[in-house]
């Protein structure tokens, strides 16, 4: 790993707050290859499970895409740190997505981003989510990065 | 393996543009606008650009995305990276 980051951190350079955070840590950086791997513990606790689903909490197809998203910021803030601490707003711009297998309550959901192409102004990533090793959703996202005027 | 030549590689080219843009390959010219004419925004022209770089193994350095305006732009962005290296 290349550097550390812990929760203040990742508070810093996300713009997503609680109840919306969906980064717990950072479990791998490798700036070279461009990837980064963020860890999400699917608790009971979880303020979303409360409507999805009652007596059968799966985490959201839409929110496994934000967490996704949310990696991807931290990646772009490793190979881009000087535009990152800047705060500027990041915009989803497009996403293509697959959903293999429920998220449930216990799981840790591993969050893959590898950078395609990461640019001053915008990124292209492919994630894949995992639960002990196995894909349970995938997509390539692209995102522009805009500072705030 | 060979290089391609220039008629096969603006084929090529033609017909990633057409899939990613979502414009037919008729009514992409080769001076048409992208923006103004084509209705191709940013975040399309990014994902042009990640898949050249992709398929023909090259980087675009990001200081020549600007000057990407039409298709003719990009066919000779190609030429000066893909057939000159």
């Amino acid at each position: 790993m290349d550097e550390t980051w812990d929760i203040n951190k990742i508070q810093q350079i996300l713009p997503q707050k609680y109840p919306f955070l969906f980064i717990d840590s950072v479990i791998d950086i490798n700036k070279q290859e461009k990837k980064v791997a963020c860890l999400k513990n699917v608790t009971i606790n979880d303020y979303f499970f409360e409507g999805h689903f009652p007596n059968n909490p799966v985490m959201p197809g839409a929110l496994i895409i934000e967490a996704m998203a949310q990696a991807s910021i931290i990646l772009y803030a490793v190979l881009k740190p000087g535009v990152a601490e800047k705060h500027p707003d990041y915009y989803l711009g497009k996403v293509e997505a697959k959903f293999l297998k429920p998220v449930r309550v216990g799981d840790q959901l591993i969050l893959e981003v590898s950078g395609e192409k990461i640019l001053g102004n915008a990124g292209i990533v492919k994630a894949q989510a995992k639960v002990l090793n196995e894909i349970v959703a995938e997509a390539e996202i692209v995102f522009g990065v805009k500072p705030k005027e | 393996m060979p290089k391609k030549n220039i008629e096969e590689l603006k084929k090529e080219i033609k017909k990633l543009v057409s899939e990613i843009a979502e414009v037919s390959e008729d009514e992409l010219k080769e001076d048409a606008r992208f923006t103004e004419d084509l209705g191709i925004d940013s975040m399309m022209a990014l994902e042009i650009i990640a898949s050249l770089e992709k398929k023909y193994k090259l980087i675009i350095p990001e200081e020549k995305i600007p000057t990407i305006r039409s298709l003719k732009n990009v066919y000779d962005l190609l030429e000066e990276l893909y057939l000159k290296e």
